[in-house]
């Protein structure tokens, strides 16, 4: 068996006195999609944040990529987010100033990555998320529109791991299904592995599992 | 750092409005720091001037108390100072020698012409002896002067500086007369008439004579013309030879600096006002204290204020910005490197906008220096310029904005760079 990508024991996350998660097991492996669901409100955001070393007040283990995160050093942690690791969030969290391709180049702007490359793959994807290349702010694009942004975001760094908060929330049933063809041909092109936030049963039935996160624990609901 | 310009361009791009507020805020602080220290030090040096004295610190100049307005004042106002008085202050023996001072008992006027205009004032006259007059004065002109002298050359005068000074400011600006500078009076000629009263009735007709400005001091009193000793004394006792002998101050010089404060004591003991070159310049000081430190609460306000509007407009941009950085730390860029940038920014335009507004502020006082100095005679008698630049005094202020401010948005900054991300992210 591979080595996990993400594996994470016990996880245990407090807001205040209220216990969202309760000692979650979870591990991923290389190209697995898994899906969790889950009611509102009961944490699968928390849970994803977690994964995704954004949120560091938990207790319990998370190893992701064989380091643990817990003995990680802020700078080591940023560098796993941006080279390992891909985000899609529920919110987008796009600046709203800037065009399509200067959110999608943020990252590595930011990092003082060399740019020139990771231009064209930037343009090549948004090109493939049907957006248009221009210097149009995103604060006045559709909202379906600004999630695709977020996720050739995501994309364009060839992350490992890609991790999706309700990516479809804002997308009429053909895009839904559009979006995740193509995220599932980039999966099989470039073999990263994805953890995704869903409620469609459509994209469920893509999953290579289904995890339910009932009253702060991961129950796997079938394979 | 590589994509340093382009970070920085994509940060700022759709919040420059507010930069440019917060910075303009900044400059204005800068600029209202330079002019009131450059115009306060420069009120502060023309006080100075004004109120100084060329006193030598070893002499002490004794005069009766109350206040003098013109002859009359004369020895009537209080104590007078008499021959015995000056003799039980040259028994002390601290003192090295003394050098009477007499007015005139008869009135006199002046007459002359200034820019082509004829012009006439009453004066007295206030005789003094060669040991008022300054040595480098004294190796161009002939302090010796009687009435036998009159007819071979002119009495030789001494004006009060601070009487130029009132002549400029109140007097010949409201009559169109040209303002005067120490320099323009001397050698000026005039007619001195002596001896010629409609008040009182005098044994002798009045004398007219030729009479020269030979210098200007700060230690003659205001409405008096400095003449030789010898020549008051010869025309007191030509028109009054029954008038008691008394002087208008005595020139007290003690052997050592130290004895000062001793004859100080002993004249202010027999009802005398004794001034000293420290008692003037401590007067001076308390005067230019406070009108600086006015001053400087004022600009303190105005830097206060400017200073706070310039920070919280930082301070508010951060804070409402606090979801984009928590968006670049997601992303994976490191704190480290989002510190840098920033702090990059925040003191490189502070810096543009602290010294900009420096530059402006001594522009400012330039203009308001020349600007006074051309409405007003009397500030250009004393200063070539109202503004003064002491470099050291405005690179201090200037670097207190500029670090009172980047320090505060340093600060915040990094506070919001340790908020937990998902915090930041929750808009």
């Amino acid at each position: 068996m591979s080595k996990p990508l993400i594996s994470a024991h016990s996880i245990v996350r407090f807001f205040d006195s209220l216990k969202v998660l309760n000692g979650s097991e979870f591990n991923l492996t290389e190209g697995e999609f898994v899906a969790i669901t889950g009611k509102s409100g009961v944490g699968k955001s928390t849970l994803l944040g977690v994964l995704g070393t954004l949120d560091s007040s938990f207790s319990g283990e998370l190893f992701i990529n064989g380091v643990n995160t817990a003995e990680a050093s802020s700078s080591q942690l940023a560098e796993l987010r941006r080279e390992f690791m891909g985000f899609i969030f529920q919110d987008f969290h796009l600046l709203p100033n800037l065009s399509a391709l200067d959110n999608v180049l943020l990252p590595a702007v930011f990092c003082g990555t060399d740019t020139g490359s990771i231009r064209d793959d930037a343009r090549a994807i948004l090109s493939r998320l049907d957006l248009r290349n221009d210097n149009t702010p995103t604060r006045f694009l559709s909202r379906g529109e600004r999630q695709r942004v977020a996720s050739a975001r995501a994309l364009v760094n060839n992350p490992r791991v890609l991790m999706a908060d309700e990516p479809t929330a804002s997308l009429d049933e053909e895009s839904e299904a559009n979006l995740f063809d193509l995220l599932d041909s980039l999966r099989k092109e470039k073999g990263f592995a994805m953890i995704a936030v869903l409620h469609s049963k459509k994209i469920l039935s893509r999953a290579d599992r289904i995890l339910e996160l009932k009253e702060g624990v991961l129950y796997e609901k079938h394979a | 750092m590589k994509n340093m310009r382009k970070a920085i361009s994509l940060w700022n791009r759709g919040h420059w409005k507010d930069y440019v507020f917060s910075q303009g805020m900044l400059l204005i602080a800068s600029l209202l720091l330079v002019f009131f220290i450059s115009i306060g030090l420069g009120v502060g040096t023309i006080l100075q001037r004004f109120l100084s004295s060329d006193l030598p610190e070893e002499q002490v100049r004794v005069t009766p108390l109350g206040v003098q307005a013109g002859f009359f004042q004369t020895e009537r106002g209080g104590m007078e100072i008499t021959a015995d008085i000056m003799d039980s202050l040259a028994a002390l023996p601290q003192v090295d020698r003394i050098d009477p001072q007499v007015y005139a008992h008869v009135p006199a006027y002046l007459r002359g012409l200034l820019g082509g205009r004829n012009y006439y004032t009453d004066i007295t006259l206030e005789g003094v002896s060669d040991a008022f007059v300054p040595d480098s004065m004294l190796e161009h002109i002939d302090w010796n002067y009687t009435l036998s002298d009159s007819s071979e050359k002119p009495l030789p005068i001494i004006l009060s500086e601070n009487l130029l000074i009132l002549y400029n400011a109140g007097f010949a600006e409201s009559n169109g007369l040209m303002g005067l500078t120490p320099e323009g009076v001397i050698g000026l000629e005039v007619r001195v008439n002596v001896g010629s009263s409609s008040i009182a009735s005098l044994q002798a007709p009045p004398i007219n004579l030729r009479a020269e400005i030979v210098g200007t001091s700060r230690n003659t009193a205001l409405f008096a013309l400095a003449v030789p000793i010898e020549f008051v004394e010869e025309v007191n006792a030509l028109y009054l030879p029954d008038d008691r002998h008394t002087y208008s101050a005595l020139m007290v010089t003690a052997h050592e600096a130290e004895d000062v404060p001793e004859i100080v004591r002993y004249a202010e003991e027999l009802g005398l006002s004794a001034e000293t070159r420290r008692g003037i310049a401590q007067k001076a000081e308390i005067l230019v204290g406070v009108v600086t430190a006015a001053l400087g609460a004022l600009a303190a306000a105005i830097l206060f204020s400017a200073v706070a509007s310039a920070i919280h407009t930082l301070v508010a941009d951060l804070k409402n910005r606090s979801y984009a950085l928590g968006v670049l730390v997601a992303l994976g860029t490191k704190r480290e490197r989002l510190v840098y940038i920033f702090a990059f920014q925040i003191f490189f335009m502070s810096l543009i906008s602290t010294v900009s507004g420096g530059l402006l502020g001594c522009g400012l006082s330039y203009l308001v220096s020349t600007t006074l100095l051309n409405l007003l005679p009397v500030l250009k008698m004393a200063v070539n310029s109202l503004a003064v630049f002491p470099v050291g005094w405005l690179s201090a202020g200037l670097g207190l904005v500029l670090s009172v401010s980047t320090v505060s948005a340093w600060f915040f900054f990094r506070k919001i760079l340790t908020t937990p991300v998902t915090e930041l992210l929750r808009r």
